[in-house]
């Protein structure tokens, strides 16, 4: 290549920037401008009709401290809703990974263009489904008179289960129900990532005398591993944050679930709904944000000692 | 969290936005423009420009005011009150927008000298009923004339209990009475549930206890020697029902979903229902609607606490001016006085959305039904209005009101703690915790799914661990001190 002058590197900066410009206007909007609104989590809001959101939040409103976070510490069922938040996303981010990664390099493998769209059709179609939706589907499989599930139960001789009422089926559940929307739309990044791969790699693979396996082991896995840790680095941000569609929408709020499903931001949406006080949530989206941001960080440096060219 | 951090947003773009507009100044010279939202009680009614068009004209003429009525969900109005939106006049009761709350926030004008001077028609119509709308001695809202007193109801298919199955409805049951029915249908199609049931449960099974915390922490009618705020789990009577409620859901009288069932109003098929009405309601018992006879049968109340009289209410903004303050009044007071102008806004327009019955009571025409079919309360006073009548044939009785009012001061049942209430603000924390853990139970509770005997301790001991002591205490502290001051 021939080396760029000064000015075409400027030239060709402007334009790319120019290009990047509505992205950037859109994060000013909408993901700086608004972070004053932090101080929410440490004021008590009240608020005086008619006037500016600015007076009414830094004039009219007294700094409270912690005292926003104290409704959090509160419950004392907080130990199991940090287990189950934790627990359900340290399954997700192995199962969002490992299945799509799997799915993708075997779609990648098949021949028959046919079976591969296919494929690809029926598993990223649930991904467009909202969790309403997917939760009356569930139902559909477990009412317990109706159900799917139940009638086949009795037509086998066994007794119908109360699917809502027996939280132990439940972690199963919900687990299955996520790798069955996601799972799909994962699948095409991988799926992208795997046809970026220069196809010589595996040719001479190929005269080396690799096999399937081996290709996969030793060329396509190295190739994905940027892509595999981009995707978990910013996982492990999310941590405490979980789809409340979900934990929320699909077992149908049930009480006697709530021990399975009751996830951090279950709990709060529940605490404050009849409330309506954004100083309590500010509070708690700001802690999440806060261990998010530290653990991505950690999850970053980590990975970065494991292989430099893999972090962020 | 993406939820909150979208509302968080939208709030900051809302108040921008409003910052810059005018914030609801006078149309004209002469005619002052109130912006007053009221609750939509689930969707807005399709001809409400043309409605409020056509009361605005008339209003605009007798005093001057005209308004920008605005029917907004609960959560709006939450949403609205909360991050300081400017209005004129707002719902506020004791079940949306709470009041209390609200006025004790400061968030109201204190219309007690205004309202004397301005509108005193207003201030006599109401009556003993302003008291419900008195924090620390000041009033902050205008109560709504309707039914104050909450009475329960069972909801009975009379074609089948008393015709096929020759059993008598009475006029008034106890709650336990209703099972030889239930039983009754269950044995004739054990395949069906008889008890309409779905998560939000029996339609007010709370009304017979006065809510200070709802619905936790609770004052019963019946205390005997000392007034005194309780948790729910101490009230004999409230574990009585989600016993039997409990006993009914084993014996399949109630739907084994019902915890998860979002609603049961459009099956039309379960043959006893519950109602929450006023003595000599008709709207339950239109056959048009069902198919077949229905007959109420009064199981609780009427109950009357600062929690049923605050069914609706209208709250002035506090920063409002005298001027704007005094057309609100003004304005309530022309509905709460001029029938036919309340009938505007109550029914919609004469002829097109609803028509006069020959005894004076109203009749929803088919356009009335789709497209303005509100209720009463939302739109000012109910007791001015005129009764309506479900269908040209079964006719209400026009002056039913001043029975119902009467049945209120002979038989209402009065809560002992003289309009007491609580400012949650000092202990919101614990409430919310407490709200929280209530509604991991409740659906389940209320709907006879889960055994209170066993739930019931397991809510106690979370209750207790977040702290529901040191609310009860504060509450009964307070509670001491108002009732040794005399009340109100």
């Amino acid at each position: 290549m021939r080396p760029h002058r000064r000015k075409d590197i400027r030239k060709e900066n402007r334009d790319l920037m120019l290009m990047s410009l509505p992205a950037m206007v859109w994060y000013i909007l909408f993901c700086y401008l608004p972070l004053f609104g932090v101080a929410f989590a440490f004021k008590r809001f009240t608020p005086v009709p008619g006037k500016s959101l600015f007076v009414n939040l830094f004039a009219n409103s007294k700094w409270v401290g912690l005292d926003n976070f104290s409704f959090l510490i509160r419950s004392s069922q907080m130990p199991q809703i940090i287990f189950n938040t934790l627990f359900y996303n340290l399954i997700f981010l192995v199962t969002g990974i490992v299945l799509p990664v799997f799915l993708a390099i075997v779609l990648t493998e098949i021949h028959g263009k046919h079976v591969s769209g296919m494929v690809q059709m029926v598993t990223v179609l649930p991904y467009f489904l909202s969790w309403v939706i997917v939760g009356y589907c569930l139902y559909g499989f477990l009412a317990t008179n109706e159900g799917q599930v139940n009638h086949m139960l009795r037509f086998f001789g066994e007794g119908a289960v109360q699917w809502y009422q027996s939280p132990k089926y439940w972690r199963v559940i919900l687990i299955l129900t996520e790798i069955w929307k996601t799972t799909g739309y994962s699948m095409v990044i991988y799926m992208c990532a795997i046809t970026a791969v220069d196809r010589s790699l595996y040719e001479s693979a190929t005269l080396d005398g690799a096999g399937f396996w081996d290709k996969v082991r030793y060329v396509t896995i190295p190739q994905l591993h940027p892509t595999i840790s981009t995707i978990f680095i910013l996982s492990v941000g999310s941590i405490l944050a979980s789809d409340f569609g979900l934990f929320y929408q699909v077992p149908l709020d049930s009480n006697s679930l709530q021990p399975v499903t009751q996830t951090l931001d279950v709990y709060v949406y529940k605490a404050l709904m009849q409330q309506a006080n954004f100083s309590y949530s500010a509070a708690a989206s700001f802690l999440q944000s806060t261990v998010g941001c530290i653990l991505l960080i950690c999850a970053n440096t980590v990975v970065k000692k494991i292989d430099k060219d893999s972090g962020l | 969290m993406r939820k909150i951090s979208v509302i968080l947003n939208l709030i900051l773009a809302g108040i921008l936005l409003a910052g810059c507009s005018d914030a609801g100044s006078a149309d004209s010279d002469e005619c002052i423009k109130l912006r007053w939202v009221t609750y939509d009680a689930g969707s807005t009614p399709l001809d409400a420009k043309k409605v409020i068009e056509a009361a605005n004209k008339v209003s605009a003429e007798k005093i001057g005011v005209t308004v920008d009525l605005e029917f907004q969900s609960t959560e709006k109005i939450n949403l609205m009150m909360a991050s300081g939106e400017y209005y004129d006049m707002v719902f506020t009761s004791s079940w949306v927008n709470m009041f209390d709350k609200n006025a004790s926030a400061g968030l109201y004008y204190d219309i007690t000298d205004l309202v004397q001077k301005e509108t005193p028609a207003l201030y006599g119509s109401v009556g003993k009923y302003w008291d419900c709308a008195k924090v620390d001695g000041r009033i902050y809202g205008v109560p709504i004339l309707k039914d104050m007193g909450a009475e329960d109801m069972f909801r009975l298919n009379s074609d089948y209990f008393e015709g096929e199955k020759g059993m008598e409805i009475p006029e008034r049951m106890s709650f336990a009475d209703i099972e030889p029915y239930l039983a009754a249908y269950k044995e004739d199609f054990p395949d069906k549930y008889p008890l309409a049931m779905d998560k939000s449960g029996m339609a007010g099974y709370l009304n017979f206890l006065e809510r200070i915390v709802t619905p936790i922490i609770v004052i019963p009618y019946d205390q005997e020697d000392e007034v005194k705020a309780i948790p729910f789990w101490e009230c004999d009577e409230l574990m009585e029902r989600y016993r039997l409620l409990h006993k009914w859901y084993q014996a399949g009288y109630i739907h084994p979903d019902a915890a998860t069932i979002e609603s049961a109003a459009t099956d039309k098929s379960y043959p006893v229902r519950t109602g929450v009405a006023w003595k000599g309601y008709r709207g339950y018992s239109n056959p048009a609607d069902w198919g077949f006879n229905v007959k109420t049968s009064i199981y609780d109340g009427p109950y009357i606490s600062r929690t049923s009289e605050q069914g609706a209410m209208a709250g002035i903004c506090v920063a409002c001016d005298e001027e704007r303050a005094a057309a609100c009044l003004k304005y309530l007071e022309l509905l709460s006085t001029d029938r036919e102008f309340r009938d505007i806004l109550g029914y919609g327009i004469e002829g097109t959305h609803f028509e006069y019955l020959d005894n004076g009571t109203v009749y929803r025409l088919p356009a009335g039904a789709d497209r303005y079919n509100t209720k009463l309360y939302q739109t000012g006073s109910v007791v001015n209005a005129s009764v309506e009548s479900v269908s040209r044939t079964f006719l209400s009785d026009p002056n039913q009101w001043e029975a119902v009012y009467e049945g209120y001061d002979e038989n209402g049942i009065y809560s002992k703690a003289g309009g007491f209430s609580y400012d949650p603000s000092r202990k919101e924390d614990i409430i919310t915790a407490l709200q929280a853990i209530y509604s991991d139970y409740d659906a389940e509770l209320r709907t006879g799914t889960s055994d209170p005997d066993k739930v019931v301790p397991e809510i106690r001991k979370r209750m207790e661990a977040a702290g529901i002591d040191e609310v009860l205490d504060d509450i009964n502290s307070e509670l001491k001190a108002f009732l040794a001051d005399g009340g109100m």
